[in-house]
């Protein structure tokens, strides 16, 4: 037999199963061929299985056990029965693996996924590498979808209901050792003596539990308190969740209603509940995020004919929350940064931000005390330019004034070399003007981080007309390095995020100003899914910010953009949001909620007017798709997947929705469009004037996504 | 063999803190890992071409035993660099210099960092003899019989702590404390109590006012310290503005409790900090475009019998001296170490007086010291005597202030418990 992805080698009456056979590919995953031919490997082993003392499942492939099943293949499922029909098939040929009369071991040196660890669990015993890119899991809720060739049948068996549905339900992945502690993962090895220990395992009896172990499963492993633990996971998914997503509930359903039935009837829940999901609209937007965030990490832009500067060593200027939260950055990915300030009390706050995202990581122990120490310690705060000469990055976090970002950046190209690249962390003002203070111009951008740095995956690159392309280029892979979301914008006002941001908490003034309450606005906003209310998000932001952007905003596109003036009210009163622990709410030291601010209500119009939760959502988001269309007129991004990744990563735009100008093309933009000009007549023909590139494509009758591909 | 010029780049030290204060949660290689960042990161030098990292240090951590190596990796040098440590009691950041020196001098290397560090916080507490056999024999114990035969041996004094702190300051030779050995000194050469208070005071004046108008802050580089790595430390902690002659009279002597004048007052405490050079060759100032702050002239180590080991500086300065050819007059700029005010007044007698020098077998007199060149910014007894440091603390701080007084010649000499003194000559570049 000639084998393509799979082959099966027989060796001292062991089967060798071996994925990634004659792969070029880093990751190796179930295709279509791969099934087929693990399929009819199973059987070939059946018939020999007299002759033989075990199986080993291994990959050629380094670092990759089976990454799960091809993604491709998912999305391309279009009916229900399709999706389940391909569970079933998965299943059968999974349920064949565990059928062996003889034992079974998969081993599992780097990623095991999906799939790739449903295959490992119908084997008798796992064992793993120790290497640090193994890591098991079933990440499958993420794409909206249920493990669908019996993972969520086996898992719980394995380790246990408590340990099974926290894998499950949230996707996580766990490292070798992790997976050993569980009881995943009965031992681990070096990768290089992985496979020749696994015979030893043949004969082995699975160890006996230790008095806790069995204390424990008496306590979970009965009817009642498994219904118990159902009911309280449910629970605490729907408050995680706000009940948006469909996947995990419905994965506990069918957990909990196949408690009781065999294989054959919970696999077959376990298929139905696949098609199912597999072809909703929900599991469509989320595996599209997917495929956005893959295609992201190839950069698309304009290829430099020089050789890419080396970014090794970093900078911060300005030791704020960004300054230090950049800093923690770079000294995170071993740049040793510098950062520099006026004062010393301004460096302190900067290493107190970086010391408090890095006892962040202590805490979760993903890293040592000693690593702590040694990454905090490889921050140099400091006052002047010295050891600038050897900063390959400088990223600039000062006050957001473009005299002194001009006069700091003239400064600072005096201290650095040539080859040294400078970028601002601007989050409204011009890099096109900024950049005229440099005698270089070409080594600058923008690179704007959203604030917390550690915590908001999205980086704004922002060029302009005397920008290298080498300099674009080493930042989007600088960027993807710190494990980042990179997304190219061209110069403007607000850029991209700000820009679609700047109607959602603009609108939101100009309802309250009508007479609608923050509660019903915010609440609007967050029952269509957003992470915030934009009250509660102009108080994070803080509201003489926002004020200032909004300015900037208004100057730079007119009056669509013109300011509510109820934020300035606000800032007037000195409630400038979470900082200043009163805004639209107030907030305890540790910055939590306590309440609505009710001094706010004396702002507010006397008469009230209550709006319902369509009306104000559509007041706040057809606004932000006008402006996003926009903003492709005007080329700031080319693709609307780019305006989509950057509010799902920038704002959190809720990814059940697939973002923005998804969710617009699934509304229907000739409805959009409709809402629009009503608004622009009932509401206010200056902000919701349609954008003529949102007419044209009603007129031409296509999509965002089919324009701007 | 001729040897070559050695060339001071700059040099720089962590503020000094008592040890149990600021800097006491500071583990010994980060007091010194990122001084020499600092130095290297300030030169076109790359990080894979200096030769050699080379640090004393006397209190060994446990977890560091190569504590030069461990500062050559935390400050980002190439993993090829190879890195030591030396130890040279007092003297050991001078002997880490004196290392430098040689090896460039004679060609076979271009570019070294040498310094010293010492958390003397950290020093740790030790299980007595008795109570390391009974850990022994519990280990060998195979048996639950055996091994409660070993576990009733147990009284309770085995938890009496040995004081790695305390031994070490302990002259094993001649038995007597490092206190002791300044009370024979005063008591010999007839060193008063006022005296050594009065010295005393003027090093916490000098320190204090050297802080105040910002005179270190050309050689203390801040240090990152607190529990959670936090906030900065840019000043020294030690130095006591509010200090008086009167108030130091009224502390009880500590080491002669009965008769003596030693008191913690007038001797220096135990300190944390750290400091480190950067030495080149003239090829590497060429190549690397540097431009050097001094010339390391030469130096000279002298041994002598350990219960007088607070008169060492006389003798590595008469050493020094002969080799140069130079004369007290000849230096503008003297950096000796207080460790105890009585050791450094018996050294300025030594100096001028030829009876007391022929007793330590200097065959002359070198004359009176011109107290106005000697510690100008303070010293020790204010400033702290981290041992492993000292030696290269002190030519940090002679080098920064020779250069601001535009100076030529400074020297730097220590005592080294043991019985031993060192002292390094070095000449300003920048005039």
């Amino acid at each position: 037999m000639t084998y393509k992805r799979t082959n099966l080698e027989i060796k001292d009456k062991i089967a060798y199963v071996g994925f990634g056979y004659k792969s070029t590919k880093s990751m190796t995953s179930l295709d279509i061929e791969t099934m087929e031919e693990l399929a009819s490997i199973v059987e070939d082993i059946h018939t020999k299985s007299s002759e033989l003392v075990g199986v080993i499942f291994f990959s050629h492939v380094p670092n990759c056990f089976l990454a799960g099943a091809d993604i491709n293949l998912i999305s391309s499922l279009v009916t229900e029965a399709e999706a389940a029909d391909k569970s079933e098939q998965g299943q059968n040929i999974y349920n064949r693996i565990e059928d062996l009369s003889i034992p079974t071991i998969a081993c599992v040196d780097g990623v095991c996924l999906g799939g790739g660890l449903e295959l490992s669990l119908a084997c008798n015993i796992i064992l793993a590498s120790n290497s640090p890119k193994t890591s098991l899991g079933l990440p499958e809720v993420k794409l909206g979808i249920i493990p669908g060739f019996g993972g969520t049948y086996r898992l719980p068996r394995k380790i246990g209901l408590p340990n099974a549905l926290d894998m499950i339900l949230t996707g996580k992945t766990l490292r070798a050792d992790k997976a050993r502690k569980i009881g995943l993962v009965t031992e681990v090895f070096p990768s290089e003596n992985l496979l020749s220990q696994a015979p030893k395992f043949f004969n082995k009896k699975e160890s006996h539990h230790t008095l806790k172990e069995s204390i424990k499963e008496l306590a979970t492993e009965n009817f009642v308190t498994r219904k118990i633990i159902f009911q309280k996971v449910r629970e605490s998914v729907l408050k995680k969740t706000n009940g948006f997503y469909q996947a995990p509930l419905k994965i506990l359903d069918v957990m909990d209603t196949g408690m009781m039935k065999g294989r054959t009837s919970y696999l077959a829940g376990e298929a139905q509940a696949f098609g199912e999901l597999a072809i909703s609209e929900q599991s469509k937007n989320l595996q599209h995020i997917f495929f956005m965030s893959e295609s992201v990490k190839k950069y698309s832009g304009a290829k430099s004919t020089k050789a890419l500067p080396v970014l090794d060593r970093g900078a911060a200027l300005g030791a704020g929350t960004m300054g230090g939260g950049i800093a923690w950055l770079m000294a995170d990915v071993s740049m040793h940064p510098i950062m520099k300030d006026l004062t010393v009390e301004a460096l302190n706050l900067g290493l107190k931000q970086s010391s408090q995202n890095f006892s962040g990581a202590l805490k979760r122990k993903k890293i040592s005390p000693d690593e702590f120490e040694r990454r905090q310690r490889s921050i140099t705060a400091q006052l002047d330019y010295s050891g600038f000469k050897k900063v390959d990055l400088v990223i600039e976090a000062v006050v957001e004034n473009m005299d002194i970002k001009k006069k700091v950046f003239s400064e600072t190209e005096k201290f650095v070399s040539r080859n040294c690249l400078l970028t601002s962390n601007t989050s409204s003002l011009s890099v096109e003007e900024m950049s005229k203070a440099l005698e270089f111009p070409d080594r600058f951008a923008g690179l704007h981080f959203f604030n917390p740095v550690h915590l908001m995956p999205l980086v704004e690159i922002i060029v302009h007309s005397k920008v290298a392309p080498e300099t674009v280029e080493a930042l989007y892979k600088w960027v993807l390095r710190v494990k980042k979301t990179p997304v190219v914008v061209k110069d403007g006002p607000g850029f991209l995020v700000n820009r679609i941001l700047m109607p959602y908490l603009n609108e939101a003034g100009f309802l309250l100003e009508e007479g609608v309450s923050v509660k019903d606005i915010d609440t609007a906003a967050l029952n269509f899914g957003m992470p915030m209310g934009p009250c509660r998000l102009l108080d994070e932001v803080g509201i003489d910010v926002a004020v200032k952007v909004a300015k900037v905003m208004y100057e730079g596109l007119g009056e669509r953009a013109h300011p509510s003036k109820f934020s300035s009210l606000l800032a007037d009163k000195k409630f400038l949001g979470k900082k200043s622990a009163k805004g639209f709410y107030l907030y305890d030291e540790k910055g939590k909620v306590t309440g609505p601010n009710l001094e706010v209500e004396e702002l507010l119009p006397s008469t009230k007017k209550k709006m319902s939760e369509t009306d104000i959502q559509m007041r706040l988001f057809l606004p932000m798709i006008n402006e996003a269309a926009a903003i492709l007129k005007d080329g700031i991004v080319g693709k609307a997947e780019e305006v989509d990744l950057g509010l799902i990563f920038g704002i959190g735009f809720p990814p059940f929705r697939g973002g923005l100008l998804r969710y617009a093309d699934s509304e229907g933009l000739d409805k959009i469009l409709a809402a629009l000009k009503n608004f622009s007549e009932t509401v206010s023909s200056d902000r919701y004037k349609a954008s003529t590139y949102l007419e044209d494509l009603v007129a031409q009758k296509m999509t965002f996504y089919e324009k701007a591909k | 063999m001729s040897m070559k010029d050695v060339y001071i780049v700059d040099g720089k030290r962590t503020p000094q803190a008592k040890s149990g204060l600021d800097l006491k949660d500071v583990q010994a290689p980060y007091l010194g890992a990122y001084l020499v960042k600092h130095l290297i990161d300030n030169t076109e030098i790359p990080t894979d071409m200096v030769d050699e990292v080379i640090f004393g240090n006397t209190g060994t951590p446990a977890k560091y035993p190569n504590v030069g190596r461990v500062i050559a990796l935390e400050a980002g040098l190439d993993k090829k660099t190879s890195g030591y440590s030396v130890h040279r009691n007092c003297a050991s950041g001078m002997e880490a210099v004196s290392q430098a020196y040689l090896k460039i001098a004679s060609g076979r290397s271009d570019i070294i960092v040498a310094g010293g560090v010492e958390s003397m916080s950290q020093m740790p507490l030790m299980y007595n003899k008795e109570m390391t056999e009974l850990f022994a024999k519990l280990m060998k114990a195979k048996t639950i019989g055996e091994k409660l035969s070993a576990m009733s041996s147990f009284r309770p004094n085995y938890l009496t702590p040995i004081v790695a702190i305390e031994q070490g300051l302990t002259d094993p030779f001649c038995g007597l404390n490092m206190g002791q050995t300044a009370e024979l000194l005063a008591r010999e050469l007839k060193i008063t109590r006022e005296m050594q208070d009065t010295y005393a005071n003027n090093s916490h004046m000098k320190a204090v006012a050297a802080t105040k108008e910002g005179r270190f802050k050309d050689e203390i580089l801040p240090i990152t310290i607190g529990g959670s790595l936090n906030k900065l430390l840019t000043e020294d902690v030690g130095p006591r503005g509010n200090s008086t002659v009167e108030g130091l009279g009224k502390m009880k002597p500590y080491f002669d409790k009965k008769s003596g004048t030693v008191t913690v007052g007038n001797s220096c405490p135990i300190t944390d900090g750290g400091s480190a050079l950067l030495f080149v060759s003239e090829d590497a100032l060429k190549k690397y475009n540097l431009k050097p702050m001094a010339k390391l002239t030469d130096y000279h180590f002298h041994g002598l019998e350990p219960e007088r080991m607070g008169m060492g500086p006389l003798l590595a300065m008469d050493g020094v001296m002969k080799r140069t050819g130079l004369g007290l007059a000849d230096f503008d700029l003297f950096e000796l170490n207080e460790a105890f005010a009585a050791q450094i007044l018996a050294v300025s007698i030594g100096l001028k007086d030829k009876d007391v020098a022929a007793k330590f077998k200097v065959d002359r007199a070198w004359g009176e010291l011109d107290w106005s060149k000697v510690n100008v910014n303070g010293g020790g007894i204010a400033l702290g005597h981290p041992v492993g440091s000292t030696g290269s603390r002190l030519i940090v701080t002679l080098m920064h202030e020779l250069r601001r007084r535009k100076g030529k010649y400074g020297l730097a000499s220590l005592c080294i418990g043991g019985g031993q003194g060192g002292a390094v000559v070095i000449e300003n570049l920048v005039r």
